[in-house]
């Protein structure tokens, strides 16, 4: 048992070095995007486009048997690249498959482009990873925006118990039932104007209350 | 549970971009469905992402070099876009009276679902229209349908989006993807579920010859 976790040991003493290597390459790559993505950073972009495109440039050379055509397709990868790089997750893979699935994409779309048809299925409908998806739009503008919805309306019912009643009801029916001012005033049997008028004073007040706070 | 996958090899090549549209969209929607195809496409796309970046590349020819430095000038004076597209997506498909919740590629696929169409032994199909000469429909069996007995002169790929069917040999549930080979003479049925499949012809890789249309009775029922 010692023995075997001994060798099991040095086994791994004279292969770290290699793993090492490549991680920090992979780190490295990931880091250079993350850089691209968070301000812009040319230099970065620039040691990326130098690692990446000579070796999508020989992929899609392979694969098209054609130069210029696999050069139009490192060109249109590394562009999603410099545009795109804030749709990079380092959680869900590596840099290099990262930018691989786009070129793979482009190089998709191309097989078919000779007939410029829109009718054609393309290949981000296949691999959506460059789509502004749900995901993207929840880490940022779109969870925010929830969460501070929440936030105000904790901080707007802790004021409106402070309305009078009249006031509140109103405006509780219309902004936390989602009933149209027209429902309410035929809900409570009381005249549309009123309706308005007494929406108008309580959201004024509100307002009075959250600024003097 | 998922019993019938695509090979492995098939996944690699749709992972690589290989495959027809039609190829593509079928295994693309059973990937939807199955988590362990999931891991084998990831695993794929990883295995060739690292075929394609881990070799030095032979040094540049000077006139390609050139071009390079040009290209990295033009993209980091590319501006970004204004305005973000968003992709047609609609997962509710109503049939039968009944409302289907498409997987994700079909969701985004919606929009080119073509007519309804009644099939004789209670069934109903819709032509994809990829854009591509291939033929791939929904086809959906309302239970107690029956296909007329049959033999393929070629290789069919049905996968189960909802539902159950049977043949003589398996029953076939939600994600199985059923390769059925000319050597196969088989007779599909629905006993008391109805059932929502995408059946499309074995395809040739790209950079081959079209697909030979099918002759026997059964392709032309559902594949014309
Ligand atoms: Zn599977």
């Amino acid at each position: 048992m010692h023995a075997l976790h001994h060798q099991h040991g040095t086994g791994q003493m004279t292969t770290r070095p290699i793993e090492a290597q490549a991680s920090k390459t992979a780190e490295h790559l990931a880091a250079l995007l993350a850089k691209v993505a968070a301000n812009q950073c040319r230099g970065a972009f620039s040691e990326l486009f130098q690692y990446f495109a000579p070796r999508l440039q020989a992929y899609a050379a392979n694969k098209f048997g054609n130069q210029q055509l696999a050069a139009d397709l490192v060109q249109e990868t590394m562009t999603n690249v410099w545009l795109k790089a804030h749709l990079f997750h380092a959680d869900r893979g590596s840099a290099s498959t990262w930018v691989f699935t786009i070129a793979r994409n482009t190089g998709f779309d191309y097989l078919r482009k000779n007939k410029h048809r829109l009718t054609d299925l393309s290949a981000d409908e296949l691999w959506p990873i460059l789509a502004e998806t749900n995901d993207s739009l929840n880490d940022s503008a779109h969870n925010h925006s929830a969460l501070d919805d929440k936030l105000l309306m904790e901080q707007i019912s802790s004021y409106y118990k402070q309305l009078p009643d009249s006031q509140r009801i109103v405006i509780e029916l219309i902004y936390i039932e989602g009933l149209s001012q027209q429902e309410v005033s035929d809900s409570l049997n009381v005249p549309l104007g009123t309706v308005k008028s007494r929406t108008r004073l309580g959201l004024q007040k509100l307002r009075e209350m959250i600024d003097h706070d | 549970m998922i019993k019938y996958h695509p090979t492995d090899q098939l996944i690699e090549q749709f992972a690589g971009g290989l495959l027809t549209p039609a190829l593509s969209v079928i295994v693309a929607t059973h990937i939807d469905l199955c988590p362990r195809c999931q891991q084998v496409a990831h695993d794929a796309e990883q295995l060739l992402a690292e075929q394609v970046m881990h070799t030095t590349p032979n040094k540049l020819p000077p006139e390609l070099n050139q071009q390079f430095n040009a290209m990295l000038e033009q993209i980091l004076a590319t501006p970004a876009p204004s305005t973000i597209i968003q992709p047609p997506y609609h997962e509710n498909l109503h049939l039968n009276g009944k409302v289907f919740n498409l997987p994700a590629t079909l969701a985004r696929q919606y929009h080119r679902i073509g007519e309804w169409s009644r099939v004789p032994g209670k069934m109903l199909k819709a032509p994809l229209h990829l854009g591509s000469n291939e033929c791939i429909n929904l086809i959906y069996m309302d239970h107690g349908s029956r296909v007329p007995e049959h033999t393929h002169k070629g290789n069919e790929i049905t996968l189960v989006i909802n539902g159950v069917f049977n043949d003589e040999q398996d029953e076939y549930k939600d994600g199985d993807f059923v390769l059925l080979s000319q050597q196969h003479t088989h007779q599909p049925e629905t006993r008391d579920e109805d059932c929502l499949t995408l059946a499309t012809l074995d395809a040739p890789l790209h950079f081959t010859s079209g697909i030979a249309r099918l002759l026997n009775p059964f392709s032309s029922l559902f594949f014309k």
